[in-house]
């Protein structure tokens, strides 16, 4: 069973002013069609412009106006089941700097609906499980920057979601942080929960994900097993080229 | 579940807007040192305009008579005249270089015998309507020695009777201050509520919320609930400040009026449009940066227009037309109608729709151009 299905999306930031203009239109994705299976980690990976980011926030709903369908879970999005089955941890630290790792948890928690024990006790296992509990009552400020990739992690689990979206999930962070985000994703991973992993790092893709997605400017250039790909570094930089992307 | 959302959001919000002191130091401390200060700044500008004013005046006796003794001392204890001692051998025209005397009264040798009048000197930029009134007490005080009238104001008290009308359109400096800088402060709200809004769109946390099950109606009132309640704090707090501490300072009292309970509704209102003017600043910047210049330009400008800096009844007529641009003036005229006027609530009306209708325009706008993302 398909835990995603993404099928034929087509998507502008240009507003329709922009694109009569302009004479044209620049697609950010473009008959953009992927899945990823229940209970697998799927990496998506591609260039800076790829569009990765943007299909992420299709995924959650967070960008409108596209054509095509998202499928979560047998949910066609927009929908709320599919929005609560699904957690997400942007690629910007999302939290809020001058309130405690628990007091951001208990404000994403009721908006995710949770009850206030749900909070409590969820609160409780996603900081042991992100290696914070120690410092829940500290503010986010005075985090270092694995500390908050963590937190931007253990509230993207707070709901205990089906379908997990990371988008680089380790940017920026040190070794022993990085070692601990990905324990834990394995640990999750093995309880049933499918993960869609946005990432630059081929090592850890080709090394945690089961299957992979790669896309260049908007559009699927290869989707399929991660075994059958020898060596990912070179076999990125073969579809995609060695060109620069500053664009 | 929306409730609880929007309660989750007023909490949130509180929290960090608590933990930044600039922030308690912008909305609460900044308005409770204007309303002192500029209370008793106030106070030497145009409090003689409700109270009646000492002058102060120098005497000279040159004659030292009998009668000359009897109108120096009249002069000396009438309680609108302040005696100044000028410093020994001082020429009299450096009488008024000298900064202190506003008039100096010489009674000259040969005053008994009518032979040489009573001279009074004024300082070149005394108030014309003070040298009338002491020009006329000296009239008075020099007829009651000369005549042997023992008090000119009883023999003609059957003549004329003085009656003033309680002041209701001019408010004492403290009146005047403690509405004026608490509105002023409530509209200096748009600097944190913008800068909090265009902080969580820069760094995702606004995106993360639509990755709920919330509704961005839901984000907006989460956004904007919290300040107006933080504005209504702000108001009720300026409000003990003016009634409780600030007389102890300034040495008056500060009057709530007879409908002292008009304020809620005046509260409720004047928040609003303050609340509105905070999502335009939020809708119109670009950056954080630009927040505080917008914000805080906005609010000192319609803060000057409005009558908070300089008092509206003082302005000169054109100003005064130009204040009805402000929703300063109007919120300021309508606690001045509760606080002031004892002004019936249909009188206040007016001034809460239009002040209504700022806010609603301030939301209309806000709404077509705020971009969530």
């Amino acid at each position: 069973m398909k835990a995603l299905e993404i099928s034929a999306i087509t998507f502008s930031y240009n507003s329709p002013a922009d694109k009569s203009a302009a004479g044209g239109n620049e697609y950010a994705l473009r008959n953009f069609s992927m899945s990823v299976e229940k209970g697998k980690i799927h990496a998506l990976l591609g260039p800076n412009g790829a569009g990765k980011t943007t299909l992420m926030k299709i995924i959650t709903g967070v960008l409108r106006g596209y054509s095509g369908e998202v499928v979560i879970l047998g949910n066609k999005m927009p929908d709320n089941r599919a929005l609560v089955s699904t957690g997400c941890a942007p690629q910007t630290i999302s939290l809020y700097m001058t309130l405690t790792a628990r007091e951001n948890l208990r404000f994403f928690g009721a908006m995710a609906n949770l009850s206030d024990e749900q909070i409590a006790k969820r609160s409780e296992e996603v900081l042991a499980q992100t290696g914070l509990a120690e410092h829940a009552d500290k503010l986010v400020v005075t985090y270092s920057g694995g500390m908050q990739r963590r937190l931007n992690l253990a509230v993207a689990l707070l709901h205990a979601p089906k379908l997990l979206l990371l988008d680089e999930p380790t940017v920026g962070v040190d070794p022993q942080s990085r070692h601990n985000i990905y324990e834990t994703l394995n640990r999750l991973n093995a309880s049933g929960m499918t993960i869609l992993l946005s990432t630059h790092i081929m090592e850890e893709a080709a090394r945690f994900c089961s299957s992979a997605t790669l896309a260049d400017r908007g559009k699927v250039i290869y989707d399929g097993l991660m075994c059958e790909i020898d060596n990912l570094e070179k076999f990125f930089l073969e579809k995609t080229g060695r060109g620069l992307r500053d664009d | 579940m929306i409730r609880r959302q929007l309660m989750e959001f007023v909490k949130k919000e509180f929290l960090i807007m608590f933990r930044d002191k600039q922030t308690i130091l912008l909305l609460f401390i900044m308005p409770v040192a204007l309303i002192v200060f500029m209370t008793l700044a106030l106070k030497g500008v145009y409090a003689d305009r409700i109270n009646e004013r000492q002058i102060h005046l120098a005497i000279e006796n040159e004659s030292k008579s009998p009668k000359a003794n009897l109108l120096e001392e009249k002069i000396k204890s009438h309680k609108l005249i302040q005696r100044i001692d000028l410093p020994q051998g001082m020429d009299r025209d450096r009488i008024f270089e000298y900064g202190k005397a506003d008039a100096l009264v010489v009674i000259p040798k040969g005053f008994d015998e009518g032979t040489q009048p009573v001279e009074i000197y004024f300082d070149p930029v005394f108030d014309p309507g003070y040298k009338i009134a002491v020009r006329s007490l000296m009239t008075s005080l020099t007829v009651e020695v000369v005549m042997g009238i023992d008090n000119l104001d009883a023999v003609v008290a059957n003549l004329i009777v003085e009656k003033t009308k309680q002041n209701r359109d001019i408010p004492s400096p403290l009146q005047q201050t403690v509405p004026a800088y608490a509105i002023f402060a409530m509209f200096f709200i748009a600097i944190p509520m913008s800068i909090g809004f265009l902080k969580e769109k820069n760094e995702g946390t606004l995106q993360r919320l639509f990755t709920y099950t919330v509704s961005a109606n839901t984000v907006a009132l989460g956004k904007i609930i919290p300040y107006y309640i933080i504005n209504i704090i702000q108001f009720l707090l300026m409000m003990l400040v003016g009634v409780y501490i600030a007389p102890y300072i300034v040495g008056s009292s500060f009057q709530t009026g007879n409908h002292f309970w008009y304020f809620i509704p005046v509260t409720l209102v004047v928040a609003a449009a303050t609340t509105g003017f905070g999502v335009l600043v939020a809708a119109l910047a670009k950056t954080p940066e630009q927040c505080p210049t917008l914000a805080a330009t906005g609010a000192i400008l319609m803060g000057v227009l409005g009558g908070i800096m300089v008092p509206y009844f003082v302005m000169p007529m054109v100003m005064k037309k130009l204040a009805m641009i402000s929703p300063i003036f109007w919120a300021h005229q309508a606690y001045l109608d509760v606080f002031l006027r004892d002004a019936a609530f249909s009188t206040i009306l007016p001034k809460l729709a239009v002040l209504t209708l700022f806010a609603l325009a301030c939301f209309f706008i806000a709404g077509r151009r705020i971009k969530w993302m």
